[in-house]
């Protein structure tokens, strides 16, 4: 390409930057403008600039969610754990109990408009179960390429993936009859799944297992009586299993370890089982 | 109902892209503590910035059910990856804003690509593309001095803004149904931001 050819493109290119901060690039423009703000420093900053005008457009959109929504992800959060904190700055864990809290209602008036927030009342109870669970762990698969995180880096398949993780979890949490439960032991390892009856599905997440042997992983099986067990898929480090297919007979999980690549019927004792009564399975 | 004066507004408009005042403190410091795994941190942080994303991600979205996947996928999605916040870079809210509005644009475009919306984007393409902020339940001071400072734009920035942020259509979208060559809908969406910046931001 000439010299000015490439001139050219770079300044097309750098006129991206508005149709970026407004999410108006298809995904391709997106990844090719992306690369180029990698090597820009002064496209990075005119885009940053760009963006926060932009979100001033999301000043006047405010609006109080459905009250169950609260519930439904506080649910998930307590099952999911959170992708290592990496390159983020240092964080000691002593300091969450000490930081001063902002009550919510000190919350910026201007994102509510003159609505008032939904309140905080009846903050869900935290069971003990399920405190430990999301705990501070190794990666997890699910990136945001989010633009003040500057991830230029990330593929955009890597992207999707993670995207399609969070939307299948996501459906799950919001089927009407998803609920929790867990079993843990005074070590805190334990398996918890959300799951929802009447679309046989759920979210499975196991914790506080460490790491396996590389040739080692840990297998999901659904139990049912009389059958042999089905597997349920592998769990790849910390992230959420989502399995479907479960129906009304399912009367637990149960998880085993074993040879890379999974078995067709466990080799090994279960290291924890879960009941699924609770959750409306079993007869 | 909360009395807001216009003076209120502008200061607080002022204020969240300043650097002055505490508000904006409130979401920054929960985000890190939420990146510690820190649930407290998380469901206070939840009160915060739930509304301003659940009604970003309707005004883009419009379908309530849906509108509320994205936003829970979003707010699981600020917990699993809190940790890649940096203060530096920009407040917890814009960073949040800006991520849900990416995945509510995200859905809005598969969706369209369905062509699920199909006839509702018939009806709406006669009306000015900011029209439809009227059937919001609730018309604040904020929503006013937004509205106001938009009005303030010539016509082609704001439908090329507007076009982009509101209703999800790519720039290549914008300029089709504004009969406009590419580069001219690029600037005025330049203009268009630069512009709003300053009646917005530039009022304090």
């Amino acid at each position: 390409m000439s010299v000015l050819g490439r001139l050219f493109r770079r300044e097309d290119l750098h006129s991206l930057a508005a149709p970026y901060a407004l999410d108006a690039l298809d995904p391709d423009e997106r990844r090719r403008f992306e690369k180029h703000l990698s090597g820009c420093d002064a496209c990075t900053a005119e885009v940053r600039l760009l963006s926060e005008d932009a979100v001033r457009l999301a000043w006047s959109t405010a609006a109080p969610p459905p009250f169950a929504m609260r519930d439904r992800v506080m649910s998930a959060v307590r099952a999911t754990p959170q992708e290592s904190p990496g390159n983020s700055p240092a964080y000691a864990p002593g300091r969450a109990a000490e930081a001063p809290r902002r009550k919510s209602h000190q919350l910026p008036a201007h994102v509510w408009g003159t609505e008032p927030p939904p309140r905080t009342r009846r903050a869900p109870r935290m069971r003990p179960i399920f405190a430990p669970l999301a705990t501070l762990t190794a990666a997890a698969a699910l990136v945001v390429a989010a633009l003040f995180g500057v991830q230029y880096t990330q593929t955009q398949d890597k992207l999707d993936t993670a995207q399609a993780e969070a939307r299948e979890i996501a459906d799950v949490l919001s089927a009407p009859d998803a609920r929790a439960t867990a079993d843990r032991d005074a070590r805190g390892q334990g398996i918890t799944a959300i799951a929802s009856a009447s679309e046989g599905r759920a979210v499975v997440t196991l914790s506080g297992y460490g790491q396996l042997p590389s040739d080692r992983v840990h297998q999901l099986w659904l139990m049912r009586p009389d059958v042999q067990p089905r597997s349920l898929g592998l769990f790849k480090g910390d992230t959420p299993l989502v399995v479907t297919g479960l129906d009304k007979s399912s009367t637990s999980l149960a998880v085993t370890v074993e040879p890379d690549g999974g078995s067709e019927q466990p080799t090994s004792a279960p290291v924890v089982q879960l009941a699924l009564e609770s959750v409306g399975f079993g007869e | 109902m909360p009395k807001v004066t216009v003076t209120s507004v502008m200061e607080r408009g002022g204020a969240v892209c300043g650097h002055r005042e505490g508000t904006r403190v409130g979401a920054d410091e929960l985000l890190v503590l939420v990146a510690g795994g820190d649930q407290k941190a998380f469901e206070e942080l939840y009160g915060i910035v739930s509304g301003p994303v659940f009604g970003l991600v309707r005004r883009v979205v419009r379908d309530p059910a849906q509108s509320e996947e994205v936003s829970q996928e979003v707010l699981l999605e600020l917990w699993r990856s809190a940790a890649r916040f940096d203060p530096g870079k920009g407040s917890a809210l814009s960073w949040i804003l800006t991520l849900a509005h990416r995945r509510a644009v995200d859905r809005v475009r598969s969706a369209r690509a369905a062509g699920e919306r199909e006839q509702r984007e018939a009806q709406r393409s006669h009306r000015p593309a900011f029209d439809h902020v009227a059937e919001e339940v609730e018309a604040g001071m904020e929503r006013e001095w937004v509205r106001r400072c938009l009005d303030r734009l010539t016509n082609l920035q704001r439908q090329s803004v507007t076009l982009a942020y509101y209703d999800g259509y790519t720039y290549r979208e914008v300029a089709e149904r504004l009969s406009l060559p590419l580069g001219t809908v690029k600037t005025r969406m330049r203009d268009g931001l630069t512009r709003l910046r300053e009646c917005l931001g530039g009022v304090a």
